[in-house]
């Protein structure tokens, strides 16, 4: 192990112990794991009966000799749709708080001119608190999708099997991915600002639009969304009209696209829905196709991850190594 | 000696443009809401237009216009979902921002070195809070206003009524969070702490309760369209008893009948709706009146 990789490990492993010690961040901890508990259960407990009503037609249709029996149309993955929502609000805040409390803590110890005072640089430290972050990320992530799944299996009565776990690591690996995101901007908000609190809010203000604001304004512009019900159900077209009509509003669903390709959290939320089965459309289709079909999600994804990443690196190269006067 | 409080309160918020970025972001999301409703109103039309033509090419009767099944302030029902997103965290940080400042800047032990009560202090920094948030959003009643016009060509007197009751009770619900605000900055001993315990309260209220009472999934909340979720379960039935507590569906739903945008029901319901709002607002003002008296003044807040 290089000496480099050794100070990055020892700097992760600071990260982590300190984050965990935080008593704010247990809370919020606290908070993700409740709803995603009551959210799943809530979904499962549904799911349970609509599983036993299908199970009730399959013995029916064996007893009577049907030959073709139609497959079920439910999908236990998507009940974790209400997990990965929290994760994309609730995280994306406790992310944000991590990367505050990094900045902050070393500030109020003024450790951080300590740090830099040793042989390390600007970039293994920012490695070292994000991998540090990643891995207090990657606990909660791992205790909430416990959760979902046990919750699945115990009162969905539906235990899933390999290709499913697979499709749910992967969309649990991008919740990594874009709570690791949101990190860097809290952090970098933070060391940005003389008041840490201000930064706080900075980043905070950024997450209200990067996470609720653009995507309700891409919601409300979808022309389906207008009526209560559906606009084109309320004019008696089906699929084949709606797709006809959209073709004179390709100016204005380019917009709409834009405005949501510009949220972080509306790609999060698209390649964690494929994942978990959340649209239908998905469903039929096997890991392969997913992938491709949300290559832009995932590009976009590690695109906004490595900019903020590479933004944090240069906010600590521009940290001060002594300390300063206040931290006002 | 509370206007005193409250006027110097105000200027200070003016000193540190707090007002105006709180004055900018309403009205920049008032605008907003404006314009959301004008693109959706251009967009039924053209849909409607282009679906007529659509079936009548098959031979098909034209549906109803489906624009006229809207009531005319819905082209605001996007105000009723910033109010509760955006207007809520500007108000929770104006009450963390009222106190706080006082407490790191060393202010409040200067200030309680004159002879100024407890309850002169804390019924200034409230009414500080209040008339901040009123002047901002009765400037977003203006641009509300400017916004109908410019769409409909007019506005009936009743409409007009019906936007300032809105207004009056978004005001009341931003003083839910502006008290939340105080309080957690005289809960706690960290003003990072203290914005983010505001925060986490503002999560629970705006997006857990609604989901423990009446099934409503995170995202639902951020559109003003949405279908009623299944409440069947056993789990409802317990959890549905506290729907009257749940502050951000009492507040949408009082909204949409203020603005004729849900499906109507008495006067007397919609009554019944606010008053939970109000007894929260009077509670927590109680709460802020009780810590400030017990408040340590002489310790100054980390300004961390």
């Amino acid at each position: 192990m290089s000496d480099s990789t050794h100070r990055i490990i020892t700097l992760a492993r600071h990260e982590y112990r300190s984050a965990v010690r935080s008593r704010i961040l247990i809370v919020l901890l606290g908070i993700l794991v409740t709803v995603t508990a009551v959210s799943v259960y809530i979904a499962s407990v549904d799911y349970a009966s609509k599983l036993a009503d299908y199970q009730a037609y399959v013995n029916a249709a064996t007893t009577s000799g049907l030959d073709r029996i139609a497959p079920s149309p439910l999908a236990a993955l998507s009940l974790l749709r209400g997990a990965m929502e929290y994760i994309e609000i609730i995280g994306a805040v406790i992310a944000i708080a991590l990367g505050y409390l990094t900045v902050s803590r070393e500030r109020t110890n003024r450790t951080l001119p300590l740090i830099r005072s040793r042989p390390v640089t600007s970039g293994e430290l920012a490695t070292g608190s994000l991998l540090g972050a990643l891995g207090v990320i990657a606990t909660l992530v791992a205790v909430t999708a416990v959760v979902g799944i046990v919750c699945v299996g115990t009162i969905g009565h539906d235990w899933i099997n390999a290709t499913q776990a697979l499709k749910l690591f992967l969309g649990y690996l991008a919740a990594i991915v874009y709570m690791g995101a949101f990190y860097c901007l809290g952090a970098i908000a933070t060391a940005k600002s003389r008041v840490a609190a201000n930064g706080l809010m900075i980043a905070l203000g950024i997450w209200l639009i990067v996470v609720l604001v653009l995507p309700q304004i891409g919601d409300t512009m979808d022309a389906d969304n207008q009526i209560p019900g559906g606009l084109f159900k309320a004019l008696g077209l089906g699929h084949d009209g709606e797709a006809q009509i959209l073709t004179h509003f390709t100016t204005y669903e380019r917009i709409r696209t834009w405005t949501e390709e510009a949220s972080l959290a509306k790609h999060f939320e698209r390649f964690s829905f494929a994942m978990t089965d959340v649209k239908e459309r998905y469903r039929p289709f096997n890991l392969p196709w997913l992938l491709g079909q949300t290559r832009n999600d995932i590009g976009w994804l590690i695109a906004y991850s490595a900019a903020l990443y590479a933004g944090l690196r240069r906010t600590f190269r521009n940290q001060p190594t002594i300390p300063q006067g206040g931290t006002q | 000696m509370i206007a005193t409080i409250a006027s110097h309160q105000v200027l200070s918020l003016r000193r540190q443009r707090v007002f105006l970025a709180l004055l900018a972001t309403l009205l920049t999301m008032t605008a907003l809401a404006g314009v959301l409703g004008w693109s959706s109103h251009q967009t039924i039309v053209r849909v409607y237009d282009e679906a007529v033509k659509l079936l009548a090419s098959t031979g098909k009767p034209a549906p109803p216009n489906p624009f006229l099944l809207k009531p005319t302030l819905s082209l605001l029902s996007n105000m009723v979902v910033y109010i509760p997103l955006i207007g809520a965290l500007l108000a929770l940080i104006l009450g963390h921002l009222s106190i706080v400042d006082d407490e790191t800047n060393g202010t409040g032990r200067l200030v309680f070195s004159r002879q100024i009560t407890r309850t002169s202090y804390v019924l200034g920094k409230i009414a500080s809070a209040a008339a901040v948030l009123a002047v901002v959003l009765a400037a977003s009643l203006l641009v509300s206003v400017a916004s109908l016009l410019v769409v409909n060509h007019t506005i009936a007197v009743g409409d007009f009524g019906r936007l300032g009751l809105f207004y009056a009770l978004s005001w009341l619900y931003l003083m839910v969070f502006a008290l939340i605000g105080m309080v957690t900055v005289l809960m706690t001993r960290r003003r990072s702490i203290a914005l983010l315990s505001a925060m986490g309260a503002w999560l629970v209220i705006t997006f857990v309760l609604p989901q423990f009472t009446s099934g409503l999934r995170p995202t639902q909340s951020l559109n003003p369209i949405t279908d009623p979720a299944s409440t069947s379960q056993t789990f409802f039935k317990v959890t549905s008893k506290l729907r009257p507590y749940s502050v951000v569906e009492q507040y949408k739903q009082a909204s949409g009948q203020i603005l004729q945008t849900a499906t109507a029901e008495s006067v007397g319901q919609t009554i019944q709706r606010i008053l939970p709002i109000a007894g929260l607002v009077l509670v927590l003002a109680l709460v802020t009146v009780r810590l400030v008296q017990r408040h340590d003044f002489s310790r100054s807040a980390n300004s961390e």
